[in-house]
C-alpha cells in the first residue's frame, strides 16, 4: 500500500491541488449562486439559547462537532451496546459529487445540511432523505488548496447555514431556500487561501479560520456578522512581533528538537523577522468556544515552508499551537506550543474538546483537550493553558526529533500523524476520548526554498517508505489519568474523526469502507457496515419522530487516496 | 465556470490585446524562432499566468520579461496566458541528435520527471508543458535551477537538477525539442 504523503499535502500533488480557469471536473465548473429545487417544508430558526444547549440536545445535530464544547457526544440511547448490531441502512443520499467527503452534517428539526467537496450543499429531509435543496458554488477564477476539493460543514444560526469555500469566501445561504443571503471575500486565494473547515455561528457572529499553511499564507481566525458579512475582527495566528517566542529546546513533552538556536539567532538578527508575512499557521477545523468566558480555543497548523526552517529562526509562534482568545474581540488571551520550529509538519489539527478531567492535585478542572501528529493527546487548564498532563503515545515513535536532511530522514509517526484533522470524541461516562490515528512510516526530506509566490512551498518532500507497512489505531484515552483504556488496529491509516453516545458507542470509519461500532467501555466491536467507499468523514446522529439515526459520509478521501464515493449513508434500528 | 470558459474561448476567436507586443521575440501564435525565448504555444494556462506574476512581482527576473509584466493587471495576464495555450505548436527548425536524444530519454525516465510533467510532458496546471520546447531554453532553465538563478518553484527543480551533469542537461535538452 503505497501511498502519497499528504496533509503533509506533497509535491506531486500540488499540481492536483491547483485547478484553475476551466480546467477542471464539471462538479466543479456548473456552479451556480442560487439553489435549485424546492424549499424547505417548514420554518427553521435556531436561536442561540439552542445553539448552546447543543451538548444535551438529544434529537438533533446542530454542531459540526455537536456542541460549543465539540466532545462529538450524543446524549440518546435508543441504539446502545444491546442492540447496535442490528442497526440497518435506513436510506442513502447520493450527492452529485464523486470526490473525497470529510463532512459533518447538521441536522435541524429533521432537516439535514450536508455538505461534499467543491462546496455543494443539500437540504434534505433527515428520515427519508429526500432533496429539498442544492446549492452549488460557482468558484472564482483561482482556488489554491492543500489535500482535496473538501468541505467539513455547515454551521446553522437563525434561518442561516454557513460556509466556507475553496475559493476563500464565507458565504450565508437562506436555510429553507438555499438562496444566497450574502457572500464575503476571506482573503486572496491567489496567496494561498481556501476554506474547507466548517465555521462556528455564536452570538450573531461567524468564526472561520483558514488553510494554506503549505502556501507561505499568514494564517488566521476571523469572525464576520451574521447578518451582513462584514468583518467583525480578525486574530492573526502568525504575530508580527515577538513570534521568535522562548527559543524552547525541547518539545512539550520534554524531549529534544535538535535546534542549532544559535544559528537561528544569527539568521534574525542578520535578516530580521519580516518573514511573518509567510510564515503559514493555518487552522483547519472548528474552533470551541467557553460561552461562561466568552473564550474561544482552536489549534494552528505548521510554518512554512514545512521543512525548511533555515529562513524561519525561532518558535514560529503560534504554529503548532493550541491558541485561546477573546469572542469578542479576538484579543489573545493565551497559547501553548506543541513543538516548536517545526520542521516535520508534525502540526496541530484536531480540533480542540472542552470538558473536565482531574487536575495533578485529582481535582476536576476545566480543560481543553488536543489529539496531536505527535500521537499524545494533550490536557490543559482552559484558563491559563498549562498542560496538565500528555498521553501515552497512541503510535510509534522512532528517532524523534532527527533533522529531515536532503536525501531523507526516518522518523515516526509519519508527517500526517498520529491524530491528522480528524476530530476526536469524549465520552463523559467512561472519562475516555477516541482518537482515530495513522501509522505512516516515512523520510523527511529538507531542500533550501524562497517563498514561491502563493505556490506549493514545502520546502522539500515528505515520503512514505514503501516496505514499510501503514495501519491505523482508534485509541481511546482516560484524560485524568493519560493512559490508553484500549485500542482497535485497523488495516488502514484512520483519518475521518469519531462519534460516542449516551448508549455506550463510540463510531468510527475506514478508509476500506467499513464503518463500526464499539462498546465505548472495552472496545469491542459490535457491528460493522460496508459502505462500498472510504468511510473517512465523522459520523453524526440526531433523532426524527422518537426515531434515533446514526449518518456518515462514504466518499473516500484525496489526501490518502481513498476510494472515492458521493454518499451520506443513515443508520436505524429496524 | 462554465461563464469563464466561454469567455475565454471567445478570446481565442480574437486575440486579447497583448500577444500583437509579444509576437516580436514569441514568435506568432507563441512559436518562438529566437535563441533563449521560449516557445509559449501549447503551454499550461496556470503555468504561464504564474510566471507573468512571478516576473510581476520579483519572483522571476528577466530584462525583457520584467519590465513587460509590470504593467499587467491579473485579468490581463489570465487572458495572455488563456490565449497561449489555445494556440498551437508548430515544428521547430531545430534537429535533436538521434543518440543525444536517446540518452535524455532514459536520464528522464530515471528521473520521474513525468511524475509531475505528466506523459509526453505536457505538462499539468503549474507544471508546464516542455514537449517540444526550444533546446537552448530547456538548457538554460536546467543550468539556472542548478546554479540557484532560477528559484520561483519552492526549490523542487532545483532538486531534481541537482542530479544533472551538463551532458545530462544538454541531452534532456535534444530530447525534450524533439517530443
Amino acid at each position: 500500500m503505497q501511498r502519497m504523503a499528504f496533509k503533509p499535502r506533497s509535491v506531486a500533488a500540488a499540481a492536483l491541488a491547483l485547478t484553475t480557469f476551466g480546467a477542471f471536473a464539471q462538479a466543479e465548473i456548473a456552479g451556480q449562486a442560487a439553489a435549485s429545487g424546492s424549499p424547505v417544508p417548514r420554518n427553521i430558526s435556531v436561536p442561540q439559547a439552542r445553539l448552546d444547549a447543543a451538548r444535551g440536545d438529544g434529537v438533533n445535530f446542530l454542531h459540526s462537532n455537536g456542541s460549543y464544547e465539540q466532545t462529538r457526544y450524543y446524549p440518546a440511547d435508543r441504539i446502545n451496546t444491546k442492540n447496535v448490531a442490528k442497526l440497518k441502512p435506513a436510506f442513502i443520499f447520493q450527492t452529485e459529487v464523486v470526490e473525497s467527503m470529510e463532512t459533518a452534517p447538521i441536522v435541524v428539526d429533521g432537516i439535514m445540511y450536508v455538505t461534499t467537496s467543491y462546496n455543494h450543499v443539500y437540504a434534505i429531509d433527515a428520515a427519508t432523505g429526500k432533496e429539498f435543496w442544492h446549492y452549488k458554488h460557482k468558484q472564482g477564477p483561482v482556488t489554491t488548496y492543500c489535500c482535496g476539493p473538501n468541505n467539513r460543514g455547515v454551521a446553522v444560526m437563525g434561518g442561516q447555514v454557513f460556509m466556507g469555500t475553496l475559493d476563500a469566501k464565507l458565504v450565508s445561504l437562506d436555510a429553507k431556500t438555499g438562496k444566497v443571503l450574502w457572500s464575503t471575500q476571506i482573503a486572496d486565494p491567489e496567496a494561498g487561501y481556501s476554506e474547507t473547515m466548517a465555521p462556528v455561528a455564536v452570538n450573531g457572529k461567524v468564526l472561520i479560520g483558514t488553510n494554506g499553511g503549505e502556501y507561505g499564507i499568514r494564517g488566521f481566525v476571523k469572525a464576520f456578522d451574521a447578518s451582513n458579512g462584514k468583518e467583525l475582527w480578525s486574530f492573526a495566528t502568525i504575530p508580527d512581533k515577538g513570534h521568535e517566542g522562548v527559543w524552547a529546546a525541547n518539545d512539550a513533552t520534554g524531549r529534544n528538537m535538535l535546534r542549532d538556536i544559535a544559528a537561528e539567532k544569527k539568521q534574525l538578527a542578520d535578516k530580521g523577522g519580516d518573514f511573518y508575512k509567510t510564515l503559514g499557521g493555518g487552522v483547519w477545523m472548528a474552533p470551541a468556544i467557553d460561552r461562561d468566558t466568552s473564550t474561544v480555543f482552536f489549534v494552528v497548523g505548521n510554518p512554512s515552508p514545512d521543512l525548511y526552517g533555515a529562513e524561519r529562526p525561532g518558535d514560529n509562534l503560534y504554529t503548532d499551537s493550541i491558541v485561546a482568545i477573546d469572542l469578542n474581540t479576538g484579543a489573545y488571551k493565551w497559547h501553548y506550543q506543541y513543538v516548536a520550529h517545526d520542521v516535520w509538519d508534525l502540526d496541530a489539527v484536531s480540533p480542540v474538546i472542552l470538558t473536565e478531567a482531574k487536575g495533578k492535585d485529582g481535582k476536576m478542572r476545566k480543560v481543553a483537550i488536543h489529539g496531536g501528529k505527535t500521537g499524545h493527546v494533550y490536557v490543559h487548564d482552559r484558563a491559563t493553558g498549562e498542560l496538565i498532563r500528555f498521553s501515552e503515545a497512541m503510535v510509534p515513535q522512532e528517532n524523534m526529533w532527527v533533522l529531515p536532511t536532503k536525501d531523507g530522514a526516518r522518523m515516526l509517526p509519519g508527517a500526517n500523524g498520529g491524530v491528522e484533522w480528524s476530530p476526536m470524541a469524549f465520552n463523559p461516562k467512561t472519562r475516555l476520548v477516541y482518537a482515530a490515528n495513522l501509522h505512516q512510516p516515512m523520510t523527511y526530506h529538507v531542500e533550501q526554498a524562497a517563498y514561491p509566490g502563493g505556490k506549493l512551498w514545502l520546502g522539500g518532500a515528505f515520503k512514505v517508505i514503501a516496505s514499510e507497512k501503514q495501519w491505523g489505531r482508534l485509541a481511546a484515552v482516560n484524560i485524568d489519568t493519560g493512559k490508553i483504556a484500549w485500542k482497535f488496529d485497523t488495516e488502514q491509516p484512520l483519518i475521518g474523526g469519531v462519534l460516542t453516545t449516551a448508549g455506550g458507542l463510540v463510531f468510527n470509519g475506514e478508509g476500506n469502507g467499513l464503518f463500526r461500532a464499539f462498546d465505548a467501555k472495552t472496545g469491542k466491536k459490535l457491528w460493522e457496515y460496508q459502505c462500498g467507499a472510504g468511510v473517512n468523514a465523522p459520523a453524526v446522529s440526531y433523532t426524527v419522530g422518537g426515531k434515533q439515526y446514526v449518518a456518515v459520509a462514504a466518499g473516500g478521501n484525496t489526501q490518502l487516496d481513498f476510494k472515492r464515493g458521493n454518499s451520506v449513508i443513515v443508520f436505524a434500528l429496524p | 465556470m462554465i461563464a469563464a470558459a466561454l469567455a475565454s474561448a471567445g478570446a481565442a476567436a480574437q486575440a486579447p490585446p497583448g500577444p500583437e507586443v509579444c509576437d516580436g521575440c514569441h514568435g506568432k501564435d507563441g512559436n518562438s524562432a529566437l535563441p533563449g525565448i521560449p516557445v509559449l504555444a501549447g503551454q499550461t494556462s496556470r503555468y504561464l499566468y504564474l510566471q507573468l506574476r512571478d516576473f510581476q512581482e520579483g519572483r522571476r527576473s528577466s530584462d525583457q520579461m520584467t519590465p513587460m509584466a509590470k504593467s499587467l493587471s491579473r485579468d490581463a495576464m489570465r487572458s495572455l496566458a488563456d490565449w497561449y495555450s489555445k494556440q498551437k505548436q508548430t515544428p521547430q527548425p531545430f534537429k535533436p541528435d538521434p543518440d543525444k536524444a536517446r540518452l535524455g530519454a532514459a536520464k528522464a525516465a530515471e528521473t520521474l520527471c513525468t511524475m509531475c510533467h505528466q506523459g509526453g510532458f505536457l505538462g499539468q496546471n503549474e507544471i508546464p508543458r516542455v514537449a517540444g520546447q526550444r533546446y537552448d531554453y530547456v538548457v538554460k532553465q536546467l543550468s539556472d535551477f542548478k546554479a540557484r538563478r532560477r528559484t520561483n518553484d519552492a526549490g523542487n527543480m532545483t532538486s531534481v537538477s541537482n542530479t544533472l551533469s551538463d551532458a545530462d542537461i544538454e541531452n534532456l535538452g535534444h530530447y525534450l525539442a524533439g517530443l
